[in-house]
């Protein structure tokens, strides 16, 4: 199987989105999966649309910033925008963890073709720590956000539906939630960015989707 | 009914309990400490906006019972 993954790193939210990819990358890699990563300044629209069309891979995942009608990549270019090339979505499942992007983007690409569509219909939001950015892998905090993603991308690859992968993602959000609530610091503000995240995940199209 | 002021004021105190050490991303619109997240909740601008409605969708979260 072909998977596809930008991670751009140009200011303190892609650099983390990207180093707790680096897991996704490990694991993928060890199924023996063939991941083509676009890091840094590769993440750019002419390096997506060319793998689109060379290395047509099944999954495709996003990280980046993003707005309703599009996903961006390295210095904010945009990568897929609705209305522009979202045709090349076509026949593929996508995880995107680049805020906003499901509310106008998704749907506008499952109409284009794409199997389905997994992201946020708003920002999405998190805590980190300013003295792990060196090292964001070893950023607890950020964890609680990042690692449910993460759980997201490793069961589609595991070969689960979307649905399934959806709501262990969705059910891994909820436990670290519960953590919180029943911490010393119930009253946190780290519950409520959790809480928006899960509200605003959401899985488009086919529900029974399963990578190869 | 609970008034806009009355809000910000709860906002404002969950904010100030965070610690000095972490910061928030909010997506594109970029990352911010506990201090400039105050000021926007108190000017009332477009990232105020954002931290108060996320507030908000907790609260209703927890009135319908939805963490039990």
């Amino acid at each position: 199987m072909n998977i596809l993954i930008t991670r751009p790193e140009h200011d303190d939210t892609t650099y983390y989105l990207s180093h707790w990819s680096k897991k996704i990358l490990d694991f993928a890699k060890k199924k023996g999966e063939k991941i083509f990563d676009l890091n840094r300044e590769r993440a750019t629209k002419k390096e997506v649309t060319s793998f689109l069309s060379k290395k047509n891979p099944e999954f495709i995942i996003f990280n980046g910033h993003g707005d309703d009608d599009l996903i961006s990549g390295h210095k904010n270019e945009a990568l897929i925008k609705a209305g522009e090339n979202e045709g090349l979505l076509k026949n593929k499942m996508i995880y995107a963890i680049s805020c906003k992007s499901a509310k106008k983007l998704g749907p506008e690409s499952i109409n284009a073709g794409a199997i389905s569509y997994i992201g946020y219909d708003d920002d999405f939001v998190f805590i980190y720590e300013k003295n792990k950015i060196t090292n964001p892998l070893t950023d607890d905090i950020a964890k609680i956000y990042l690692e449910p993603s993460n759980e997201l991308i490793i069961s589609l690859i595991k070969g689960n539906s979307t649905n399934e992968s959806y709501k262990r993602s969705q059910d891994m959000f909820m436990t670290n939630l519960k953590k919180l609530l029943t911490s010393e610091a119930p009253s946190t503000p780290a519950v409520r960015y959790l809480w928006w995240d899960i509200k605003h995940q959401v899985l488009l199209g086919d529900k029974e989707a399963r990578l190869r | 009914m609970v008034s806009e002021e009355e809000i910000k004021d709860l906002v404002i105190a969950r904010l100030e309990s965070l610690p000095e050490n972490q910061k928030i991303s909010i997506g594109s619109k970029g990352e911010f400490n506990k201090y400039e997240l105050i000021e926007s909740v108190k000017k009332g601008d477009e990232i105020g906006k954002k931290i108060i409605e996320i507030e908000l969708e907790f609260l209703r979260a927890l009135k319908k019972g939805m963490f039990g």
